[in-house]
C-alpha cells in the first residue's frame, strides 16, 4: 500500500516538472541567461567579434562619462513630465466615467484604443503629424493664427521632449484610466450615496472619499507607471532617435546605441553591460525609495 | 419657497456640470481618435497631397494605389504575413504553457516551489534593458536559426509569460478543489484534469490571454528590429514600416508608410472592437492579480 502510494507520487512528480518545463526553459534561455551573460563581458572591451580584458577601465569610464548621466537625467525629466500629467488626467477621466454616464463605456472603448497600438507605429504616425513643413499641427496652429512660422518639434531641442511627452500621454492615458476605473468599481455605491446626504459636492467627494479609498490602487498603479516611465526608450527611439543633439536621449537609448549601434560608432558591448547593470540599479533604488515613501504615508494615514 | 429655490440652483449647476465633463470627454475622444483617423484616411492620399501637407483630413482625391504599391513593391505582404506567424505563434505558445504551468502552481506542491516562483517574479522587475538581446542574438546566430523566425518568438513568448502565469493561477485559485477531488475519484489523472476538465474552466483567462499575447507579440518592435537588422525577409510590420522612414527617401515614401501604418493598425484595431472587453478585463485582472 505504501509502496503503491509512494511510486505513484513519483510518477506524478514526473509530470508535474513536465508540465512546467516549457516554462522554465523560456525562464532560463530569456531571462537568467543574458542576465548572467551580462557580468560576464563587464572588464571586456567587446564589439561583438573579438573581445580585450581591460580591467576597470569600464567602470571607472561610467564616472566621466556626461553623455551618459545627462540621459539619465533625461530619463527622469521625461518620466516625471510624463506622470505629472497622465496621473491625474487618466484618474480624474476613471472617476467621470465611473459615475454611469450616458456613452461611459464608449469613451472607455475610445480612450484604451492607443495602448492596442504598437508604440513604433504611433511614433511614426506623431513624426507625420509633428513633422515641420508638412505635418498637419504646424497647418493646424498656422490657420488658426497661433505661429507665424513652422515649428520643428522633434528637431528643435526646445521642442523635442515636450513632444515626446505629448505622445507618451497620448500612448499610455488609456491604460492607467482602465486600471483606475477598476479599482474605482471596488469602491461601494453605499459610500457615495451617504456623501451625497451629507451635502458633499463632485470635487469633496473625490478628494475626501474617492481618493483615499483608491489609495491602495492608486499606490500600485504608481508604482507601475513609475518603472514603466523609466524603462521606455521605444516611443523615443522612433521619435528623435535621442536626438537632437542627444536632447532626448535616455539611459536605455543610449545603450542600446551601444549594444547595437546607431550606424555611426563601433559596438561597445562590454562598456553597454556595465552601464545597463548601472540603469537597473537606478531604477531598482527609485522603486525602493518610492516603496519607503509610500510606507511612511501609509503610517501616518 | 428656500427649498424649491434650492432645487432650481441644483438642477441648473448638475447641467452646468453635465456640460463641462461631456465637453471634457468629447475633447478627449477627439485628441485620442485624430491621430489614427488621421493616418487611415491619409492612406488613401495621393503623394504629393501628402508632401504638401495642409490640414485637409480627408483625401481630395480617394485612391487605394498607396496600398498595392506596398503591398507589392515594399513588401507589405511579407511583412504582414511575418507580422501574423509571430503573433499567432506567441498566442498558441502562451496558452499552453501558461495554463500549463499556472494549474501546477496552483494545484502541486513540490520540492522548490516557491523558490522557483520567486525567481519568475524577481525577472519580472530586473530588467537589462536592450542588452539582454545581445546574447540571445549570438545565441542563436550560433545554433543556426537567425534566419528564421523562431528566436523573435520565443524570446517574445519568454519575456512574456509569467505575466500569464501569474494570471492563471490566480484565476486557478477561485476554482474549487472539490472539482479536482472528483475527478480523481472518477479515475482521472493529473494531467487529464487539467486537459479535460480546467481547460475548459480556463476559457474566459484563457481569452484574456490570447489578446494580450497576440496584440503584445504584433506590437513587438525592438526584438524582431535586432533580430531582422540584416534579413529584410524576417521584419514584421512595425519594423518594416519605421524601417521605410529610415531608408532615406522617406518624404518620397509617405504615402507608402501611411498605407504601411495603416496595414499595422488595422487588423489589430478589428480584434479590439470585436473583443474590446476581454482586453480591458484582462489588463485589469492581472495587475490586480499578478
Amino acid at each position: 500500500m505504501l509502496n503503491k502510494k509512494r511510486t505513484k507520487s513519483k510518477g506524478s512528480n514526473l509530470v508535474t516538472w513536465l508540465m512546467l518545463s516549457p516554462a522554465i526553459f523560456l525562464l532560463v534561455v530569456v531571462s537568467i541567461y543574458p542576465f548572467l551573460w551580462v557580468f560576464q563581458y563587464i572588464m571586456y572591451d567587446y564589439n561583438g567579434f573579438s573581445k580585450y580584458f581591460v580591467g576597470f577601465d569600464n567602470i571607472k569610464r561610467v564616472f566621466s562619462d556626461t553623455l551618459f548621466w545627462q540621459s539619465v537625467i533625461h530619463t527622469f525629466e521625461y518620466a516625471f513630465l510624463k506622470l505629472i500629467f497622465v496621473m491625474p488626467l487618466s484618474l480624474v477621466t476613471a472617476v467621470i466615467l465611473s459615475r454611469k454616464l450616458r456613452g461611459s463605456s464608449l469613451f472607455r472603448g475610445i480612450f484604451f484604443l492607443p495602448t492596442i497600438i504598437s508604440s513604433a507605429v504611433y511614433c511614426l504616425i506623431f513624426y507625420f503629424i509633428f513633422a515641420a513643413y508638412n505635418g498637419v499641427l504646424n497647418s493646424m496652429l498656422h490657420t488658426v493664427g497661433f505661429i507665424d512660422k513652422p515649428i520643428d518639434w522633434l528637431g528643435a531641442p526646445s521642442t523635442a521632449m515636450m513632444a515626446v511627452v505629448i505622445v507618451a500621454i497620448w500612448g499610455g492615458f488609456g491604460n492607467y484610466m482602465i486600471l483606475f476605473s477598476s479599482g474605482l468599481t471596488s469602491i461601494s455605491e453605499d459610500v457615495y450615496e451617504s456623501s451625497k446626504i451629507d451635502g458633499a459636492n463632485g470635487v469633496q467627494t473625490f478628494f475626501k472619499i474617492t481618493l483615499p479609498l483608491l489609495g491602495p490602487v492608486l499606490k500600485v498603479v504608481l508604482m507601475l507607471a513609475i518603472t514603466t516611465a523609466l524603462k521606455d526608450y521605444q516611443s523615443i527611439m522612433v521619435l528623435t532617435g535621442g536626438g537632437p543633439n542627444n536632447r532626448t536621449q535616455v539611459m536605455f537609448s543610449y545603450i542600446y546605441n551601444l549594444c547595437f549601434g546607431n550606424g555611426t560608432s563601433e559596438l561597445q558591448i562590454g562598456y553597454g553591460a556595465v552601464l545597463s547593470v548601472v540603469a537597473a540599479i537606478i531604477v531598482g533604488i527609485v522603486t525602493l525609495i518610492y516603496l519607503k515613501i509610500s510606507k511612511k504615508l501609509d503610517d501616518i494615514n | 419657497m428656500a427649498a424649491e429655490g434650492s432645487r432650481v440652483v441644483k438642477s441648473k449647476s448638475y447641467y452646468i456640470s453635465r456640460t463641462v465633463l461631456y465637453t471634457f470627454l468629447v475633447i478627449l475622444a477627439v485628441i485620442t481618435l485624430f491621430p489614427i483617423i488621421y493616418v487611415v484616411l491619409g492612406s488613401f492620399k495621393e503623394n504629393k497631397e501628402l508632401v504638401a501637407g495642409g490640414i485637409n483630413i480627408l483625401p481630395k482625391k480617394f485612391i487605394i494605389d498607396n496600398f498595392v504599391q506596398a503591398w507589392n513593391k515594399a513588401n507589405f505582404a511579407q511583412y504582414t504575413l511575418n507580422s501574423m506567424i509571430i503573433s499567432t505563434s506567441v498566442m498558441g505558445l502562451m496558452l499552453i504553457i501558461s495554463t500549463m504551468a499556472g494549474y501546477v502552481f496552483a494545484r502541486r506542491n513540490f520540492f522548490l516551489k516557491e523558490f522557483l516562483y520567486g525567481v519568475m517574479i524577481i525577472f519580472m522587475f530586473i530588467n537589462v534593458g536592450s542588452i539582454s538581446l545581445r546574447p540571445l542574438f549570438e545565441l542563436s546566430v550560433k545554433l543556426g536559426i537567425n534566419s528564421s523566425l523562431f528566436p523573435v518568438i520565443i524570446i517574445a513568448a519568454g519575456t512574456g509569460q509569467a505575466t500569464y502565469i501569474f494570471l492563471v493561477r490566480g484565476y486557478m485559485s477561485s476554482v474549487p478543489k472539490e472539482l479536482d477531488e472528483a475527478a480523481t475519484i472518477d479515475g482521472c489523472t493529473f494531467f487529464q484534469i487539467y486537459y479535460k476538465i480546467m481547460l475548459p474552466v480556463l476559457k474566459p483567462v484563457m481569452a484574456s490571454i490570447a489578446l494580450l499575447s497576440f496584440r503584445g507579440a504584433w506590437n513587438e518592435y525592438i526584438l524582431p528590429l535586432v533580430f531582422t537588422m540584416t534579413n529584410e525577409k524576417l521584419r514584421p510590420l512595425t519594423v518594416g514600416v519605421v524601417s521605410l522612414r529610415n531608408a532615406g527617401d522617406g518624404a518620397a515614401a509617405w504615402n507608402v508608410m501611411f498605407a504601411g501604418s495603416t496595414i499595422a493598425i488595422v487588423p489589430i484595431l478589428i480584434v479590439y472592437i470585436l473583443a474590446s472587453k476581454h482586453f480591458m478585463g484582462g489588463l485589469t485582472a492581472g495587475a490586480v492579480k499578478g
